[in-house]
């Protein structure tokens, strides 16, 4: 059984290695822990004096596992933020060189698409506009304007592990950069009313001269 | 003695002010509307596995239902359960009789905070009523969905016909609830800090009672933004500003900021008075001091002032700046450390226990092991800004928020109940109905919830009604059978809850008479008849040392009451 | 067992009443903290908002800041009178301090009235509707704001009007400067509210 769905980027699959990489310090932090747990359960007949039980704890030297604890999570905390930080930076913190521009228009309870037309460039009278259906080329740069109509949507691509927001009256800018050809889903992530449940769009991912036609036939229309 | 003559029924359950039948009001209310909380879960949940048709008690469940009810049943057990159990209950209850005090400061006050309670459950409930149906936009109301189908949005609308909106009447029934809340809350702070009996320091007062106040300041310090918030969603709504519209010069994203700055720190309202009790049950059960007292409590104030500032967390991804998410995720991520703290500290009173495992130590035990190991671990995926990309608004998150919220309102709560159980009944109840319960709780509700972390890590998102749009990526035999296996454990979970039920009356009738001290603890409480007696303490005790002298060397017993020089 | 009750708790640093209303203070502080940085968040981002706010009657608003601090100042008198017992004065006091509430709130009719003439409504439709979508929000905030601490004032004149009745039967002197507490917040916020909304242009 697989954890995650397949990845069809290269920053998703630096996610789904950063969720391993969590899970390992989470998970060492879990067995020591659980041995503290366990242990006192398993002995809690054995005999004690009352000097060795009555512990309060009340001076540095005592509290020194709790330091000590403490330090060691401190210091799986900071190898966390170092291995994302990265990530981040080049997810959201960096819009790389378009190779090709779209804008994705949430809307109750579709995603209407508008594609540049035959001159290339955005926000032009000869923008062409599609429902619930994006079609990008693979391994091209892809920037997307992210707006919604009415109520906040969310475009979440699960195979590409992308999420934004998208809400009334703003402009949010984010890229993809796709690897892999075929047809993936296109969800919204946030509640947006009755029909939140079937606003499904498609995203299909197609090498370039398989693209191109597909423009030139959307164009035509 | 025999100077308070016996009240009728009426008289103790609606107008009494004595703070230990105004616990158990509270109590009663919060029982009640889990009933509402469960019974909606139980639909929606049957709906996802086995489909909206011919549900058993139900009936048929459309869209628009499934959004009323997850809403509401994310609303009530937060607000509704979770706030008066783990505050109202436990700080009504506990707070007199442990720092020993005959009543609250204000006892007119706490009767009236109740009263604004109970308003605010009858009109949450009636909200069903309404002819637009109960409020359904998720439980934190982004606008502009909140909205959308009123005020200015639709010019065919009046005042009174906004009025009368499930949203409308969502939205009055959370703020009574926080007006409530807050009165309640400045009672347990002056009661405690004036209240309190002879030679009961701060640095003597029980952990638990601590914890209610630290729960209570923060409450107190980070619900008046949402307040405001509501107060401009409401206006929003009735008279049709445009405080949150987009259009109009207002910003739906200033709503979720609003929100999330109280948000995130009600989960340590919540958290607070749970592990607060839990500690106490850990050491009575360990015999042993609780390890690392002040260092508990300054761990847990510290935590509380770094959750006024992580909110944004929720909202990695909703269009703030980016920028600012790298230090909202690092907060997140280090406000662990204290927690680490705390947690230690609990496993170091454990730590070579003479342990018995009664029924609340169980409870205890379990609470601190699913909130630590799934809940707490989890929490540093998400804050995690990268990971949250892809799991915010997923059933991973959902898991998450429940294995920390499980614990902490239930898991936790029941320790208390059945640790408190015999003071407050003056009875003991029933071990083998409690094991049963125990051990029928813990079981299905990890098997409820595991299967949702993994539905999550796939890509499934929340708040859908159906999933039959992702044919491919969601509906694979695979995660049918996970879906199912959450909901019959669910269903299992729900009626493991009857052995409780049944339990709680039984016992209060035919139980095993308790005495003074069953569990031979030491704080206030235990010193006084089981039930107390109404002015609690006759005469009013005298504190002699700090509650957790569990086997000092140079006493013979393995226990040292407060009240023993 | 005929023992009298023993000791009532002995730990008293604060009145308990005092320490209940400097809570509910600082509670309302958050509330209101929480719509004035909001108002602010907005105000700095749109420039049309300035424009709005010369729109307010600066004369007005100035005069209702003196009243209300007049009305504080009675208060801090009714509070010595309370010290000495002497119900006269406090009667005189504060009914002096409900004259004041009384004239502010007729101040703040003058210019609601004026604001709803010159199309300033709460809503901001009519704004909207002449195409100044963006400015309408800002009367949405300044009736809200203003709405909400004027209802403090009514709520406020009431309770002293009540406190003022008990010490007339020579009673409950001490909840004179706990009323007055509760007084002084709503001046104080009023001292926050003036220059955020009428002066910053």
């Amino acid at each position: 059984m697989n954890i995650f769905p397949e990845s069809i980027s290269q920053i998703g699959s630096e996610m789904d290695k950063l969720f391993w990489i969590i899970t390992a310090v989470v998970g060492i932090a879990t067995v020591i822990t659980l041995f503290l747990f366990i242990y006192p359960i398993v002995t809690r007949k054995r005999n004690k004096t009352k000097e060795e039980m009555y512990m309060v704890g009340n001076s540095h030297n005592k509290r020194k596992w709790v330091y000590i604890g403490m330090m060691l999570l401190f210091l799986g905390d900071m190898y966390i933020l170092l291995k994302e930080h990265p990530i981040w930076e080049s997810v959201e913190q960096t819009l790389p060189e378009p190779d090709f521009k779209i804008v994705i228009i949430g809307k109750q309870w579709m995603w209407n698409i508008i594609y540049p037309g035959p001159d290339g460039k955005l926000y032009t009278d000869d923008d062409v506009m599609a429902y619930n259906e994006l079609h990008v080329p693979v391994n091209k740069v892809v920037h997307m304007d992210i707006k919604a109509l009415d109520v906040v949507h969310s475009v979440f691509l699960p195979q590409a592990r992308f999420k934004q927001d998208a809400l009334p009256g703003r402009t949010i800018t984010r890229w993809i950069k796709l690897n892999k050809t075929g047809e993936y889903d296109i969800s919204c992530a946030e509640i947006c009313g009755t029909g939140h449940s079937i606003m499904r769009g498609t995203m299909y991912v197609e090498d370039f001269n398989t693209w191109e036609k597909t423009m030139a036939d959307i164009y035509k229309k | 003695m025999g100077t308070h003559k016996k009240h009728g029924f009426w008289h103790r359950y609606f107008f009494s002010l004595d703070h230990k039948d105004i616990g158990f009001q509270y109590l009663l209310t919060a029982m009640f509307m889990a009933a509402f909380g469960g019974f909606f879960v139980y639909v929606f949940r049957y709906n996802l596995a086995f489909g909206p048709s011919d549900i058993p008690l139900y009936g048929d469940l459309a869209a628009k239902q499934y959004n009323q009810l997850v809403t509401n049943h994310g609303a009530i057990m937060i607000f509704w359960v979770g706030m008066p159990i783990l505050l109202a209950v436990i700080g009504n209850y506990l707070i007199p009789i442990m720092i020993g005090t005959d009543d609250m400061a204000f006892p007119t006050l706490n009767k009236i905070s109740y009263w604004i309670f109970l308003l605010s459950c009858i009109v949450l409930l009636s909200g069903f009523l309404m002819p637009t149906g109960a409020f359904g936009g998720g439980w934190t109301m982004y606008p502009p969905l909140s909205v959308s189908d009123f005020g200015y949005n639709n010019p065919n609308t009046t005042f009174w016909s906004n009025f009368f909106t499930g949203n409308t009447f969502f939205l009055l029934a959370v703020a009574l609830e926080f007006i409530s809340m807050l009165m309640g809350g400045i009672n347990f702070v002056v009661t405690t800090l004036n209240k309190r009996a002879k030679g009961m320091s701060l640095m003597r007062l029980p952990l638990v009672v601590w914890m209610v106040n630290i729960a209570n300041l923060l409450f107190m310090f980070s619900v008046g933004p949402l307040i405001a918030g509501a107060f401009m969603l409401l206006m929003d709504i009735l008279v049709g500003t445009g405080f949150f519209d987009a259009y109009r010069g207002g910003d739906p994203i200033l709503w979720q900021h609003l929100f999330w700055f109280f948000g995130h720190p009600e989960v340590y309202v919540l958290l607070l008075p749970s592990i607060g009790a839990v500690g106490e049950i850990i050491s009575t059960f360990s015999r042993k001091p609780l390890f690392g007292y002040k260092m508990v409590i300054l761990m847990v104030i510290i935590a509380a002032i770094l959750s006024l500032v992580v909110w944004a967390h929720h909202q990695f991804v909703s269009g703030i700046d980016p920028g600012a998410a790298n230090i909202f995720s690092l907060l997140t991520i280090i406000i662990s450390i204290p927690f680490a703290g705390m947690v230690l500290s609990y496993l170091g009173t454990l730590w070579k226990g003479n342990i018995r495992l009664e029924i609340p130590m169980l409870w205890a035990l379990g609470m601190l092991a699913t909130f630590t190991f799934f809940g707490g671990f989890t929490g540093l995926h998400l804050g995690s800004n990268v990971f949250d990309i892809y799991a915010h608004d997923t059933y991973f998150v959902i898991a998450h928020f429940h294995y920390t919220l499980f614990p902490t309102v239930f898991l936790g709560g029941f320790a208390a109940f059945y640790y408190w159980y015999p003071k407050f009944s003056g009875r003991m109840m029933n071990k083998t109905l409690g094991l049963i319960h125990f051990w029928g709780t813990f079981i299905f509700f990890n098997t409820i919830f595991i299967p949702l972390f993994w539905l999550g890590l796939q890509g499934q998102h929340r708040r859908i009604y159906n999933y039959s749009a992702w044919n491919d990526l969601l509906m694979q035999p695979e995660h049918i059978m996970a879906r199912q296996i959450a909901t019959v454990s669910l269903i299992f979970l729900l009626l493991f809850q009857f052995v409780f039920l049944f339990n709680f009356f039984y016992s209060l009738k035919k139980g095993k008479k308790a005495s003074k001290n069953p569990w031979e603890a030491n704080t206030l409480e235990w010193q006084t008849d089981s039930p107390p007696p109404h002015g609690n303490f006759d005469p009013y005790p005298v504190v002699q040392r700090w509650p957790y002298d569990y086997n000092h060397p140079e006493k013979e017993l393995d226990y040292c009451p407060q009240t023993e020089s | 067992m005929n023992t009298k009750q023993l000791k009532k708790p002995t730990i008293k640093d604060i009145p308990q009443g005092r320490l209940g209303m400097w809570l509910l203070i600082a509670g309302e502080f958050v509330i209101f903290g929480g719509l004035m940085v909001s108002y602010l968040l907005y105000r700095i981002r749109y420039e049309e908002w300035a424009e709005m706010a010369s729109h307010t009657n600066v004369i007005l608003g100035a005069t209702n800041t003196f009243v209300l601090l007049t009305s504080s100042y009675f208060v801090v008198k009714a509070h010595q009178a309370a010290q000495h017992k002497d119900s006269k004065k406090i009667t005189m006091y504060i009914s002096l301090t409900i004259l004041c509430a009384l004239i502010f709130l007729v101040v703040k009719i003058t210019e609601y009235s004026q604001k709803l003439h010159h199309g300033f409504t709460f809503s901001g439709k009519e704004l909207a509707a002449s195409g100044k979508a963006i400015e309408s929000s800002y009367w949405g905030f300044y009736f809200l704001m203003t709405g909400l601490h004027a209802t403090h004032v009514v709520v406020g004149a009431i309770v002293l009007f009540i406190v003022m009745q008990g010490t007339r039967k020579g009673k409950n002197f001490h909840r004179i400067e706990i009323a007055g507490l509760y007084w002084h917040m709503v001046d104080l916020i009023w001292i926050f509210l003036f220059p955020l909304l009428y002066i910053a242009h």
